[in-house]
């Protein structure tokens, strides 16, 4: 049975007190410390310069329920396995791991990965974790990393072992079942890989229609010498969800981290990635599309810190926004005086399908290093109407011809895909929100 | 199949076009010429239905129908085409794909079924030989990185893929060398028979020393101002524009 609380902060309030919380994942003190900051913290407000462009009074004066009954559609999970279909499945359900709907890990851990549900982790894998937490230097610290990390009770612990080239990729479904108030959910992942090793995996935000949540995620990343991960975030979820996540990268010695993110879905987005090279020719590629339409709001951030040499890093975002929907991009490439030879890229181009859609963007540089290459740059505009003129003089009707040029604009980031059939998926999954996208 | 009566165009209040008249029929080709801004380019624009020109008076009627109240994609897929100056460049989008979409709308519109990917690759690989087109120009974003030539040479193949009934090609020389012109110009000339029609509008004559038109009109202020054969066009090379224009 459901309890349920007029706001976030009422909830927060009886997670605290509950001293039991059996169902914590990290340490003791790791909990105590990180509720005493989130009662220390407001919620962040538009006077907050980090938060200037998103506002989330909507988020916090939701009604929040505790419990759920874990109903979710068997086809519908079946039909989101199918998108990849040689991955392996694991699945969480209002953020708890689901043993009975996952794929077997046994059959991952074959493949020379040490994984783990963080509910069943152990001592050693919990000190990693442990470990990974307190190194992560987060640029942007606020309340919500401050929650997940007070109340982790879910996610996976995965770790890669040296020379290991994965070739299954991991797919991570977070689904929802239907609920009457939101349902917040914290899920944490610790992926590590080993010296020269190899890893795919996708992360999967899909709820139902009638799914109320605040997802509340977090990522800790760990790249060995040599490694390299394509690591996806594909958001889909309602209009009835938020979605406040942050990731952190550490990057050794010719590592490379590749993240593809697709917001596509919920009513707030707010993605947070931050990359730190703590090694010398490695790599940091970003890629990532946010669409929104109606009243949705997508808001990116990245933080590349250039702490160390010979490194390069290249991103490259694409916003898309009709209705009434909002975009945020706020880039910051650091470029510390020790990093010679840094060779960063920059750059995020918005198309605005509607005049009562808006977005904010705001790439920045700031470098202490003499010998760099940087470059950033960031765009708005309309369709080109010399280009949809151009292809109705050829027969093809304005509408479908507008679809085209956006479905153009959106596949040069999306050819970076690595998964065969995720491409098409992501595509089709634009076009259906483009043909339903409000224009002006 | 064309009949322009009396057409007045003007952009932003400034008159452009100051009652033009013109009548095209299957099987002709019809030279416009004229000095830089009489109006040219803005009778092709208007003709293929682009945006931000004022129509104040006139009428422009093709196949019996009123030309200026349809769509611009309505219009090519009634089989008109234009062949544009300054050819667009499309990022991200294939210029096969493109292509195949266009036809099949044409078709579509037509009646008849859709092209298959493999009936498609047939008929484009054939009249790319029409214009002496590298195959790799298929497999790239419309226009993307094309040298002014190759645009051109790509608007033909579309021109060719497309069998209009009437096509205007609008200042096709401007930018070519004597290659590519010929090869532009042959193109016409294979495409060219009693059913369809060709507007090449061009400040040159060079052009129409590879594509012989039936009919040159010499367009000043708006207006034609003269009308001749194909000898109009030589006169027009000797003693340039000027002698006409004081006459007007």
């Amino acid at each position: 049975m459901a309890d349920i609380y007029p706001d976030i902060k009422t909830w927060l309030q009886e997670k605290s007190i509950d001293t039991h919380a059996s169902d914590y994942v990290l340490s003791p003190e790791r909990r105590t410390e990180s509720l005493r900051a989130v009662a220390e913290n407001n919620f962040p407000t538009r006077k907050d310069e980090e938060w200037r462009y998103t506002p989330i009074a909507n988020v916090v004066n939701r009604s929040i329920q505790s419990g759920t009954d874990l109903s979710i559609d068997a086809d519908d999970l079946q039909e989101i396995k199918q998108i990849v279909p040689e991955a392996c499945h694991v699945v969480f359900v209002d953020g708890q791991y689901s043993a009975e709907l996952s794929d077997d890990l046994a059959a991952v851990a074959k493949q020379g990965v040490d994984i783990s549900p963080l509910s069943e982790m152990n001592a050693s894998q919990g000190q990693l974790a442990e470990a990974m937490v307190t190194n992560a230097n987060f640029s942007d610290t606020n309340i919500f990393q401050y929650m997940t990390l007070g109340l982790v009770n879910s996610g996976l612990f995965i770790h890669v072992e040296q020379n290991t080239e994965v070739e299954q990729p991991l797919h991570i479904i977070y689904v929802n079942g239907p609920t009457k108030s939101a349902v917040v959910q914290t899920p944490v992942n610790f992926i590590r890989l080993g010296t020269n090793s190899r890893f795919t995996c996708i992360q999967h935000f899909v709820n139902s229609d009638e799914s109320k949540a605040i997802t509340i995620p977090a990522d800790f990343f760990d790249l060995a010498e040599g490694s390299g991960i394509q690591s996806y975030r594909i958001g889909v979820e309602s209009d009835q969800t938020d979605h406040i996540s942050n990731s952190y990268a550490r990057i050794a010695d010719s590592a490379r981290f590749v993240s593809h993110q697709y917001l596509l879905g919920s009513r707030l987005t707010r993605s947070n990635t931050e990359v730190l090279f703590d090694g010398e020719g490695a790599e940091a590629v970003l890629r990532g599309i946010y669409l929104g339409d109606n009243d949705q709001h997508l808001d990116i951030r990245t933080y590349v810190d250039h702490a160390k040499p010979n490194c390069m890093s290249d991103q490259h975002f694409r916003g898309i926004l009709g209705g009434k929907a909002r975009g945020v991009f706020n880039g910051l490439v650091m470029v510390q005086k020790d990093a010679q030879h840094t060779n960063a890229e920059q750059s995020n181009k918005n198309l605005l399908l509607s005049r009562e859609a808006r977005v904010d963007t705001k790439p920045q540089l700031e470098i202490y290093a003499d010998d760099v290459k940087c470059g950033h740059g960031a765009t708005v505009g309309e369709l080109d109407e010399d280009a949809l003129f151009y292809l109705q003089s050829r027969g093809i009707g304005r509408e479908e011809a507008a679809q085209m040029l956006i479905h153009a604009f959106a596949a040069e980031v999306t050819q970076d895909i690595t998964i065969g059939s995720l491409q098409p998926y992501i595509l089709e999954k634009l076009d259906k929100k483009l043909s339903e996208i409000s224009g002006p | 199949m064309l009949s322009i009566k009396d057409l007045q165009v003007s952009v932003e209040g400034k008159t452009i076009l100051n009652g033009l008249n013109l009548e095209v029929k299957a099987g002709e080709i019809h030279a416009i010429m004229g000095p830089n801004g009489s109006g040219k380019s803005t009778l092709a624009h208007v003709l293929s239905g682009k945006d931000g020109y004022d129509v104040d008076g006139g009428s422009a009627t093709y196949k019996g129908m009123d030309l200026l109240d349809l769509a611009p994609e309505v219009r090519a897929r009634e089989g008109m085409f234009l062949a544009f100056q300054y050819p667009i460049e499309i990022p991200g989008v294939n210029n096969t794909s493109f292509l195949k979409k266009a036809l099949n709308e044409i078709r579509k519109h037509r009646g008849e079924d859709e092209l298959d990917a493999i009936d498609f690759l047939a008929l484009i690989k054939k009249q790319m030989e029409l214009v002496e087109m590298k195959e790799d120009l298929l497999k790239r974003p419309v226009n993307q990185g094309f040298s002014g030539g190759e645009k051109k040479r790509n608007e033909i193949l579309q021109m060719a893929v497309l069998n209009p009934e009437l096509a205007i090609l609008d200042e096709t020389d401007s930018g070519l060398d004597i290659d590519a012109l010929r090869i532009v110009a042959g193109g016409v000339n294979k495409l060219r028979s009693k059913d369809n029609a060709f507007v090449v509008i061009t400040h040159y004559q060079r052009l129409l020393d590879y594509i012989i038109p039936d009919h040159v009109h010499v367009l000043s202020e708006g207006k034609i101002i003269k009308s001749g054969g194909k000898e109009l066009a030589f006169e027009l090379e000797e003693r340039g524009y000027d002698w006409l224009l004081e006459h007007a």
